[in-house]
């Protein structure tokens, strides 16, 4: 009846490089969106920042961030997101941009869309596979695609099953 | 008989696009030469500080400036009304100065801000 109503922002980080991406860790996201919500919404963006934002989960194979805000306050984190330009990671500056794909009430509905997403991916990447052998395993991927995979592993915290079937993705 | 005469009444919820504020700027030692230009910088500066890129490019106008007495008027959008008088308002410092912006009028309209009843002198024919 009367609880906390948070907006999960799923965002995806686009590297030139793939394997740039590997050792990111949540930190870096945070600070890098905390310095850019400062830069653009100065005291006000980052006592909002300070009290509501968190970094709730970051796969670094595909790149896969779940930021979570306030309610009120989601659209000024989301309009910070188009000015990060490099994240740093262990001292090295990484070039990218955060691309947000979807905004959701809950954790489940962002997980829900991602594997929506995920296999539209997949069904995307079929075409450019190149022996036989890739292609059976992209469709093996697509039809493990389901949320039921997804609930066993919730307690873990690892994310989607599916994340880990487009380790090919371009 | 005579027809009662009419009567119409309108009533506007947001009369104006802007509003207008009239203030002026006190500095602990006396005052400074400061130009409009300058002015405005720093109400600029004040606004990047609190409300950081974004908050500084929002459209405000400095209609008139008395360099004398250092008194503006300031015309801004009507959502921009509430940022710009707290960045007014938290302003501290000019050149490592400390210093105050004084709002003494705002109206959704110039022409109040023309007359001011706190300043209204009365003349010699109220008194008997």
């Amino acid at each position: 009846m009367v609880r906390f109503k948070s907006r999960y922002l799923l965002c995806e980080v686009c590297v030139p490089d793939r394997s740039s991406l590997q050792l990111l860790e949540d930190r870096s996201i945070y600070n890098t969106l905390r310095a850019a919500v400062k830069r653009a919404h100065g005291d006000y963006g980052s006592a909002l920042f300070n009290i509501g934002v968190i970094v709730k989960y970051l796969n670094a194979h595909t790149g896969v961030v779940l930021i979570r805000s306030r309610k009120k306050h989601y659209r000024l984190i989301w309009s910070a997101l188009s000015f990060i330009t490099c994240l740093e990671n262990r001292g090295q500056m990484v070039q990218c941009f955060l691309n947000c794909l979807h905004v959701g009430g809950t954790i489940r509905t962002c997980q829900k869309f991602l594997v929506k997403y995920n296999r539209q991916q997949l069904h995307r990447m079929l075409p450019d596979c190149k022996t036989d052998a890739e292609k059976q395993e992209v469709r093996k991927a697509i039809l493990s695609c389901s949320l039921s995979n997804v609930r066993d592993e919730e307690a873990d915290e690892d994310g989607s099953d599916d994340d880990d079937d487009d380790d090919k993705e371009t | 008989m005579e027809e009662p005469s009419k009567f119409e009444q309108y009533v506007y919820k947001n009369a104006s696009v802007y509003h207008y504020m009239k203030i002026s700027l006190v500095l602990e030692n006396g005052n400074k030469y400061i130009t409009d230009a300058q002015f405005k910088q720093l109400i600029i500066c004040g606004l990047k500080d609190l409300y950081g890129e974004v908050g500084a490019s929002f459209p405000f106008d400095l209609l008139k400036f008395d360099q004398n007495k250092l008194t503006g008027i300031l015309r801004v959008y009507n959502s921009g009304l509430v940022k710009l008088w707290s960045a007014l308002t938290l302003l501290g410092t000019y050149q490592n100065e400390a210093c105050a912006f004084r709002v003494m009028q705002v109206s959704p309209f110039l022409l109040a801000l023309s007359g001011n009843s706190r300043e209204l002198q009365f003349g010699d024919q109220l008194t008997l």
